[in-house]
């Protein structure tokens, strides 16, 4: 921190010396000069970044550095205070300034560009005065006219009050439960207000403009005549706000029921605090017009000036509502402060309003920071955590006035609105509020309050917690989410801005890594029960428990306040360590302590076993069966705890959203299913190894195959004659030699040699080792001409090829060589491509992503999850397996807005998310598969450039579409060259969007295998193919009858049919003969069809010799020139009769 | 004839292509009488050969035919002439095509462009051994029939003629179906089969492959010394590689050319002189202003592309 203090400085010191250019860089001097205010602290925003972070919450340390800065920084916002008035004039004249405004940018690329974006929505977010806004002011003043004329009522008994408001108006008063006793001896009455006032966001102008519906608060003070000493207590105070808001609503139904619809809400879900709720009412009749209604809605809320009561009575700890039995009282900290909250609203109006008018970033701060806590479903809701603008903004406020060490401001009111707003965040993130309280000036008298359950923001001066609402669950996951958004922010190479303000993060399918739903009645309002009952029965399972109870709905002026529905469901949302979350044995107390074995014993009831473990200790214990069989462990355990202590009902009506998912993917999620295949490799390895005989010692041997990365669909079994298995790929690199031919041909053909030397010893060496040499590449006798497969006898197999770099060297050589034709130039530039992807790019991403399914234990599930969406939707042909794994990695690696996905599900949605999202025409992906930060910014730089050559060598995509880079493989088109083609990516993102918005609208309901269903009928013809082909199954004597080769295929020994695929080998063929004018879709061994689009290069043309495709010659009817025309039919025939009997049936849909 | 539905009646010929109508025999997965059009003319490369007069050009080859197809097609449907040998249109490049001027040797398939003797000798024996039984051709693709004589390609022009004249009916692969390798799923069993030679051929056939590519390097080094020693005509000395001290190779100049350039930077340090600092200030301030631009002009780029920046 001092470091960047200091370098501003020097900066500063060193810039009038020298001449024009160099103003550029320094800050303060010549800034005053250009007159671009706005700019300004903006840029403190971009530089001050780290100081920010330092300062004001890690580092109590370095005081003499933080008042240096402080020192700096308010010296800038004197200046900035003058210039804050010029804002607009100064914003009609940026176009003009913007040469000058390089000079601010002295952050990295990435500030900028975040500075940019973050004016760009400030603009767009920031009220403005429009039709409804002039409506609702309208509104207000006929409101209050017809409030203040309203006649006085009372005092009446509880009883007579009730009955004569609901027989005179038909207004039935929202008294909170429990009701007032029939016996009640206060009166309750009706006076003309003390004052009525617009209070809020609307009021200050720190609400956003995005909102569906425009929000206006108007405070009633209800005059203090009305009350007597004690009416704080019991309730009484509430029942008589409820009362009074009836009667208002009783006047303002008389007087306005035709303009306005009224209706009873709970403030913030808070059934203590009903409000009157009025919106314009809908023109009935005037369904023809089609102006759209302007949307807004004024919320009536009573409230009492702050000296009613007095301060020290409604402290937290004390207590307000007696209790009717003996008992002792315990303190109504909720009840109190929901009382004190009513007092204040006229204090607090005024401390935000003071804050704005100090600080001049204030507003913006609120909106930035109004716009996030919108995005991440908080506000100020009960429901939804209670934890809204009101909050945020009181704590800027606040923290502007203290807070930080010796009861100094933590916050300085010369931060622009981008420290402020991050300031704020990192305070939530980095203090634990629900521990230590966070004390906003003079407490009165007492010491600090301490807080009992939820998070607690104590303002001395006032005596209130504004964190009151903020229930426990919901303040942990505030500060997750302000902790994912900081660490979001500080990425160096990625811009965090839409992460932070643009994404919406609230569905709970792609937040929570486990959603389950119970019905509301089951809880009945004991969410915090609940949340107790779940905390301690996941303990170290789970790392968040999110729970939703349903939101209270508006009521009708004459009715009674509704109670819960029937289909009300309480959600709850589960993040989970992905660690511990599959463990079956969790380990209690021992059973010497005696007062821990009970409780526990208390809470798990027959679940609860005493048992020994092997280290000698005894332990109170729970059994769980293992995931794999059923239900998974977590589920277990949640329906057990839920059965025992909310009863049968919640056990039988909870619902688990996730199950799908993990189901679609064969045998598990985890990478078990493949551990007997990589303890084979590692066999091989040896076995290779330990070979005498070699002409050459083994360099080294590297896997570079999906199934040795944790990334098939299938997972490789080891199992004999369950499966054909595929060979997985491995290279194996000898120690160099001069001895090798300096001839490309020559060098395969001596890699034929090393081959078969190979397989020889190793046949010899090892028992029941297959071991045969095949070929490949027959026609481009410059690339690799075979290969060994090593096929084990459990029927492990593997494909060896030999890497001999001395090939690059060659390729790079022929390519540059003048003398040489263009076609040999390609077949060298397709060689050297296809050397790097398959020698050196795929054993290093293999590597990479290995490490990673090792790392993240979800990221492999997901793989083969989204591996098998791309296949369900015959896309698995045109983009490359690496591909997938890149893109799923960055939902990994990246997962701004969230953190690491911990669940297939959420892994698998939020790629599905991104992939909606990706613009791969102007975006190139960008993964860091270290995870560790080994992608520098200078790389990630190199990357752009490449790309953005990429895209202006060829604009049109005809070559290069998707762009896909990593860490291991910078130049991005490895494995998307050529392929796949425009119009493949565009549906790839057609796809993504489509299950992206079945996904928002299903929600809970959602039906994994609904995403993986891809109707047929889109496609011009689809080839059925013979489902008894599949690598996975052999027909066995079920066959139909028909003398299929089938029997000469289970004749064949196992051995000889590794790798044997005709569907691979019929699809190739179709794509070698027929690519020019078919597009061909596949699902590799998910689905047995091919499906083909008619490429629309093949419209009617003129005739000539070379066309690709098989043609009619038609006359034209009017001249007399002659026209090929694609023969689809003659085409169809030729498939059919090459597949043979591959092909079941041809389906030709156009 | 032709069941698909169409306005405009088909033409018989087609520049001076004859289009040749030919059944195809419906499969069980397509079940569906469908014409193939194979497009045929005397073949008139531009550097004609002795052959010439007696081949055939043909246009649309159907993806499966075979020598014994066309064999077949002209000696049993179109008057008995008699051919002798067929080349099938090669490798494809880009999108032209490659005309078939002559067959290089009968029988083979795959070209290699053989220049020098050295490796002819090579190509003829360390040949690998072939991977499909039945090789198949691209869609639309072309060939050569050359016939015994010229009168048979004569003939079979004609008779091509006169039966698309006539609207007989010629099937495709009439009676040919037992003396080819088939098709489908058989087909690949044994190209998975083929796939994995014996190990004995394999090894025969890259001993052969070394020992003629180690002749044709020991031809070629010991041309390369006698020309090295050998004046030419005009009395100049050819510089070749090798010898004691041969020239210097490309790859080791550059890399000294960097090492001196490398040398000479860190000579003189970066910030010795004043001048040095203050020019490199300038640049990185530059550097700042051109970094700035480019942020704008993207953000700008970004709000054509995705409108305005709106939280969702």
């Amino acid at each position: 921190m001092s470091l960047s203090a200091n370098k501003r400085r020097k900066v500063g010191h060193n810039a009038p010396g020298e001449d024009d250019v160099a103003s550029f860089a320094s800050f303060g001097e010549e800034i005053e000069l250009e007159g671009a205010a706005d700019e300004e602290m903006e840029v403190d925003g971009v530089a001050g970044e780290e100081s920010v972070e330092d300062e004001d919450v890690a580092g109590s340390a370095n005081e003499t550095d933080e008042e240096e800065i402080k020192g700096l920084n308010s010296a800038t916002a004197s200046r900035l205070g003058k210039a804050h008035n010029r804002n607009d004039q100064v914003r009609a004249t940026r176009s003009n300034l913007d040469a000058g405004r390089g000079m601010y940018s002295a952050g990295t690329f990435k500030s900028n560009m975040f500075k940019l974006q973050v004016d760009e929505l400030l603009e767009q977010i920031r009220p403005r005065r429009g039709k409804r806004e002039e409506a609702v002011e309208q509104a207000l003043h006929a409101l209050k006219r017809t409030i203040d004329k309203a006649p006085a009522r009372g005092p009446f008994s509880v009883d007579e009050a009730e009955r004569q408001l609901l027989m005179s108006s038909k207004v039935a008063v929202p008294f909170p439960s429990p009701r007032p006793p029939e016996d009640a001896k206060y009166k309750l009455q009706y006076a003309k207000p003390a004052s009525s006032n617009v209070v809020g966001s609307f009021a200050l102008k720190t609400a956003t403009r995005e909102k569906a519906s425009l929000a206006v608060d108007m405070t009633v003070t209800m005059p203090s005549t009305l009350f007597q000493d004690k009416d704080y207590l019991n309730h009484r105070y509430f029942y008589k706000r409820a009362y009074y808001l009836a009667c208002i609503a009783a006047a303002l139904k008389g007087a306005h029921s035709s303009e306005y619809d009224l209706h009873f809400e709970d403030l913030h879900g808070d059934h203590l605090k009903p409000v009157l709720v009025v919106t314009p009412a809908q023109p009935a009749g005037h369904e023809l017009e089609t102006k759209p209604m302007l949307k807004w809605m004024i919320k009536i809320m009573p409230c009492v000036s702050g000296d009613v009561f007095p301060q020290d009575k409604l402290l937290p700890d004390r207590n307000c509502i007696r209790p009717t039995s003996e008992t002792t009282a315990e303190p109504t900290p909720v009840y109190n402060s929901a009382l004190r909250a009513d007092m204040l609203v006229p204090s607090y109006l005024k401390l935000i309003h003071n804050a704005a008018s100090t600080s001049s970033a204030f507003r913006d701060a609120c909106l930035l920071g109004s716009t996030w806590l919108r995005q991440r479903g908080f506000d100020s809701n009960l429901a939804v955590g209670g934890f809204g603008n009101f909050e945020w903004s009181a704590l800027i406020a606040l923290l502007l006035q203290g807070g930080g060490p010796n009861g100094k401001p933590l916050l300085n009111e010369g931060y622009s609105s981008y420290q402020l707003f991050k300031a704020a965040l990192q305070t939530l993130a980095m203090r634990d509020m629900s521990k230590q309280a966070l004390v906003v000036g003079q407490a009165a008298g007492d010491a600090k309050p301490v807080p009992s359950n939820g998070p607690m923001v104590w303002d001395g001066p006032r005596g209130h917690n504004i964190l009151y609402k903020v229930t426990p669950w919901a303040y942990s996951q505030l500060r997750q989410e302000a902790k994912t958004t900081i660490t979001t922010l500080g990425d160096q190479l990625f811009d965090g801005f839409e992460a932070a303000f643009i994404l919406r993060v609230d569905n709970a399918l792609l937040r929570y890594d486990y959603v389950l739903q119970l019905p509301a009645s089951v809880v009945n309002g004991g969410t915090v029960k609940l949340f107790d009952v779940l905390k301690r029965a996941l303990g170290d399972k789970v790392t968040q428990i999110a729970i939703i109870p349903p939101q209270s709905q508006p009521w009708q002026l004459g009715s009674a306040r509704p109670t819960v529905t029937s289909e009300a469901a309480v959600k709850i949302g589960l993040l989970v360590n992905p660690d511990t979350v599959n463990r079956t044995v969790d380990h209690g107390p021992a059973a010497e302590s005696k007062a821990e074995a009970n409780s526990f014993r208390k809470f798990w009831g027959e679940k609860a076993e005493l048992r020994r473990f092997k280290d000698g200790s005894i332990l109170e214990s729970l059994i769980w069966s293992s995931s794999d069989a059923g239900q998974t462990v977590l589920e277990q355990i949640v329906r057990y705890v839920l059965g025992r202590h909310l009863g049968e009902g919640a056990e039988q009506g909870a619902a688990f959203a996730d199950d799908g998912f993990a189901r679609m993917i064969s045998q598990g999620s985890g990478t078990a299913a493949f551990q007997p295949f990589m303890e084979a490799y590692k066999q091989l390895e040896t076995d290779v190894r330990s070979l005498e005989g070699l002409p050459l010692s083994v360099r080294q041997i590297l896997p570079a195959d999906a199934q040795l990365r944790y990334a098939s669909v299938q997972p490789p079994t080891s199992v004999r004659g369950r499966q054909r298995p595929m060979p997985a790929n491995v290279t194996l690199q000898f120690e160099g030699s001069a001895r090798w031919p300096d001839d490309l041909i020559a060098i395969q053909r001596t890699k034929i040699a090393f081959l078969l030397k190979l397989s020889e010893q190793l046949q010899e060496a090892v028992d029941g080792v297959t071991a045969r040499i095949g070929l490949e590449n027959q026609d481009r006798d410059i690339l690799s001409q075979a290969y060994l497969d090593i096929i084990y006898e459990s029927g492990v197999a593997f494909r060896m090829r030999i890497h001999h770099d001395r090939e690059q060297t060659l390729l790079e050589r022929q390519l540059k060589d003048k003398a040489i034709a263009p076609s040999a130039k390609e077949a060298a530039a397709a060689g050297l491509a296809a050397y790097k992807r398959d020698y050196i790019k795929t054993p290093a991403h293999t590597h990479s992503i290995a490490r990673l399914c090792g790392r993240y234990p979800a990221l492999s599930g997901s793989i083969r999850l989204t591996k098998k969406w791309f296949a369900s939707h015959l896309l698995a042909n045109h983009i490359a397996d690496e591909v997938v794994e890149l893109i799923v990695a960055r939902t990994f690696v990246q997962p701004w807005p969230w953190q690491t996905p911990s669940s297939v599900q959420t892994g698998f949605l939020r790629t599905l998310h991104w992939l909606s999202r990706w613009d791969w025409r102007a975006e190139p992906l960008v993964v860091d598969l270290s995870g560790s930060g080994e992608l520098k910014q200078a790389d990630v730089q190199g990357i752009q450039t490449r790309f953005e050559a990429w895209r202006k060598l060829d604009p049109s995509m005809n070559r290069t579409v998707l762009f896909a880079a990593s860490n291991v493989d910078p130049e991005g088109t490895t494995w998307t060259d050529g392929r796949p083609a425009k119009v493949i990516a565009g549906r790839m993102t057609a796809l993504a969007k489509a299950a992206c918005a079945e996904v928002e609208e299903k929600q809970l309901a959602l039906e994994a295998a609904g995403l993986f269903a891809s109707p047929l009928a889109d496609y011009d013809f689809v080839l059925h193919l013979d489902p008894a082909l599949s690598g996975g199954k052999k027909r066995k004597g079920t066959s139909n009858g028909t003398a299929f080769k089938n029997l000469e295929l289970a004749t064949l020994d196992d051995s000889s049919l590794v790798g044997f695929d005709p569907r691979h080998f019929f699809l190739q063929e179709l794509e070698e003969l027929f690519g020019s004018a078919v597009l061909l879709f596949s699902g590799g061994s998910e689905r047995p069809v091919i499906a083909g689009l008619w490429s629309p290069q093949t419209a009617p043309r003129s005739w000539k010799v070379n066309l690709a495709y098989s043609t009619i010659p038609k006359k034209t009817p009017k001249t007399e020139e002659i026209q090929a025309d694609i023969n689809k039919e003659a085409m169809l025939a030729e498939i059919a009769r090459l597949g043979g009997d591959i092909v079941e049936r041809v389906e030709v849909n156009r | 004839m032709v069941p698909m539905p169409s306005k405009s009646p088909v033409a018989t010929s087609v520049n001076d292509f004859t289009a040749l109508p030919l059944r195809l025999t419906s499969t069980t997965s397509f079940p569906k009488q469908t014409a193939h059009y194979l497009y045929l003319r005397a073949n008139t490369p531009k550097l004609p050969t002795e052959d010439t007069p007696r081949e055939v050009f043909l246009v649309n080859v159907p993806v499966d035919a075979t020598e014994t197809h066309l064999r077949s097609l002209f000696a049993d449907q179109l008057g008995g002439a008699r051919v002798e040998s067929v080349a099938f249109e090669g490798a494809r490049v880009g999108k032209g095509i490659t005309a078939p001027v002559a067959p290089a040797k009968k029988g083979k398939k795959r070209k290699r462009g053989p220049t020098d003797e050295g490796e002819e000798v090579a190509e003829e024996v360390g040949q690998l051994p072939e991977v499909w039984d039945r090789e198949m051709h691209a869609s639309g693709g072309t060939a050569t029939v050359t016939f015994v004589d010229k009168a048979s390609a004569e003939l079979a022009r004609k008779r091509a003629r006169k039966a698309v004249k006539e609207g007989s009916k010629i099937t495709w692969g009439l009676g040919v179906d037992d003396r080819v390798p088939p098709l489908g799923l058989a087909r690949y069993q044994a190209h998975h089969k083929l796939q994995y030679p014996d190990p004995a051929t394999l090894q025969h056939s890259v001993d052969a492959f070394m020992s003629a590519f180690s002749a044709a390097e020991t031809t070629r080094t010991k041309s390369l010394t006698r020309q090295r020693s050998i004046p030419d005509a005009d009395g100049f000395i050819t510089v070749t590689r090798g010898g004691r001290t041969g020239p210097a190779r490309e790859e080791e100049v550059k890399a000294q050319g960097e090492e001196l350039k490398k040398r000479d930077k860190t000579r003189v340090k970066e910030d010795f002189y004043r001048f040095q600092v203050r020019e490199k200030r300038k640049a990185e301030q530059q550097d700042l202003v051109k970094g700035y631009e480019e942020d704008r002009r993207r953000v700008e780029e970004m709000r054509r592309r995705r409108g305005r920046v709106r939280p969702e």
